[in-house]
């Protein structure tokens, strides 16, 4: 009992502190790659804090949806996290439900996400909305697929389960199925934390920003849970795919320097895989938006050759 | 003590860069610019060069080294090297819109490459279970799938030049299929089979000039109307 509680405290500790780090180290590194200064690493944390002790604007013509979203993209984003194993190969909540449980969490959040952004009636919030829907119905399903391929090979959808197997077999990755989909799953994560071949998180130019266009009419504490809510579903993302493509170093004992190990392994894959996601932001153009749906099609069928081919090889 | 590799290991390498070179193909029906195109097709062929001296290296067959440094010489250093030099002659550098849209297309791709599964699976016996077998399983299915989705890209692109490449990304299966079931054909055969296709692409070089010069246009469906 008294493990399953550091257990949950320390990974909701990692979640909230480490998401806005890792935000602000792909800014950073962005920055440095585009050999421009940049914000400081820690911006992310001054944002928040700036954001919580202001001021709320709440448009005259909001409903209650509107100040519900910011508190269900947060918990949803929250809860996920906890279901996803970090640094051990454990999770606090992996009784609690399986990959489908994570893939529908994450999108009941964006699901209130665009309520709210058509909730205040301003065209922007609609269009924003409209754009989400349609990059996510086609980015969920390839989501589902690569995450299927993973646990079809773990013959469980318990993530914690999925996590077991694949330390088992380290270098499981380089069969040809876990390959495609880690690429399907990488697709999905830069379409769902809108990155920029799909969208740039930096911009507030209307023909171009999806997400930047939902939260337009959130101010203060609630653009603050908001924001937080999305670094630590990027978070999430990332975590889902290093640990269940490189599980090296997930500690499968509850001791305190198997769990130090897994932290510093776990670190350092994530800083690989920002460096990746940077590398991708920089070499790419933004596409344009009916491209969108061309690139994630092709996550789509990489997801379902991986299904395809873990019944055949 | 002579040093025997590992046949397993060798097979998942195959396989690996089998299942990129399948990727690149998918990449390929999904890209506009001509010039990435090309670029996709050099690296694919580099792969399959790559994929042809891992097998003279498991095998200890060493006239597929030959094979492998053809491929990697001509197919991913010349042929682009030619085609580049063709888009910068013709200065198109886009493909106007496919019969079948992007998406589409992927979703047809995607299909095609499931049906080159279901064929090699025919070829696949599970009783022999030496790695060589299941080697030819794998690779067979990525060399169909390799095949039939040159066919589609030249039923499915209208630029004459788009077509070259389709028709050279379906080489690249035969070639693939070639050394990972026979373990090479021999070395007379491959070689014609190299320079066919270099002349192949140097006719054809020279044709989508032409047609570039008196029609005014690459898109072949043009080529219906008669002219003086």
């Amino acid at each position: 009992m008294t493990e399953l509680l550091t257990n949950s405290g320390l990974q909701l500790v990692l979640l909230l502190l480490v998401a806005p780090l890792l935000s602000g180290m792909i800014k950073t590194l962005k920055a440095r790659l585009q050999t421009r200064r940049g914000p400081g690493v820690l911006q992310s944390y001054r944002d928040i804090f700036k954001l919580l002790r202001k001021g709320m604007v709440i448009p005259e013509t909001a409903s209650w949806i509107f100040t519900v979203t910011p508190y269900v993209v947060f918990g949803t984003a929250t809860l996920v996290g906890l279901m996803i194993p970090m640094t051990t190969t454990h999770a606090p909540f992996s009784l609690f439900g399986g990959v489908l449980a994570v893939v529908y969490l994450l999108a009941l959040g964006r699901f209130f996400l665009a309520l709210g952004g058509l909730d205040t009636g301003s065209s922007f919030g609609g269009l924003g909305s409209s754009r989400e829907m349609t990059i996510s119905a086609i980015a969920e399903p390839a989501m589902m697929l690569a995450i299927f391929t993973v646990a079809l090979g773990a013959n469980s959808t318990n993530l914690s389960e999925m996590a077991k197997v694949a330390v088992g077999q380290s270098w499981r990755f380089l069969a040809p199925s876990q390959m495609l989909a880690f690429a399907a799953l990488f697709i999905v994560l830069i379409a769902e934390t809108g990155r920029i071949p799909v969208d740039n998180p930096a911009t507030h130019l209307e023909l171009t920003m999806i997400h930047e266009a939902m939260v337009l009419e959130y101010s203060g504490p609630y653009l603050a849970l908001i924001e937080w809510g999305a670094s630590i579903k990027q978070l999430v993302l990332m975590t889902l795919l290093v640990n269940t493509f490189f599980p090296f170093g997930l500690s499968s004992n509850w001791t305190a320097q198997t769990v130090g190990v897994g932290l510093v392994f776990y670190l350092a894959k994530l800083l690989m895989l920002a460096c990746m996601i940077v590398l991708v932001e920089t070499t790419n153009a933004k596409l344009r938006l009916f491209r969108v749906p061309e690139l994630l099609m092709v996550a789509f069928i990489l997801g379902a050759l991986a299904l395809i081919s873990t019944f055949l090889f | 003590m002579h040093f025997v590799p590992n046949p397993e290991l060798g097979n998942r390498i195959i396989t690996l860069m089998a299942a990129l070179v399948l990727v690149l193909q998918i990449a390929a029906v999904g890209q506009r610019w001509i010039i990435s195109s090309i670029r996709i097709f050099a690296v694919q062929s580099f792969l399959l060069g790559a994929i042809a001296a891992v097998i003279a290296y498991f095998n200890q067959a060493s006239h597929i080294y030959v094979v492998a440094l053809l491929t990697v010489f001509l197919k991913a250093g010349l042929l682009p090297r030619l085609l580049e030099r063709l888009v910068g002659r013709i200065g198109i550098r886009r493909e106007i819109e496919p019969l079948i849209n992007v998406p589409l297309s992927i979703l047809v791709t995607g299909g095609l490459t499931l049906l080159g599964y279901v064929v090699a699976e025919s070829f696949y016996h599970p009783e022999e279970t030496s790695a060589r077998a299941a080697l030819g399983h794998n690779t067979l299915a990525v060399a169909i799938a390799l095949f039939l989705i040159g066919f589609f890209t030249m039923v499915n692109r209208r630029k004459a030049l788009t077509q070259v490449l389709g028709l050279l990304s379906l080489e690249n299966g035969l070639l693939l299929a070639a050394i990972s079931l026979t373990y090479g054909m021999p070395l007379v055969v491959e070689i014609g089979i190299f320079f066919d296709v270099l002349v192949a692409v140097m006719v054809l070089g020279i044709l989508v000039f032409r047609i570039r010069e008196t029609f005014d246009s690459m898109d072949v469906s043009k080529l219906r109307k008669l002219r003086e």
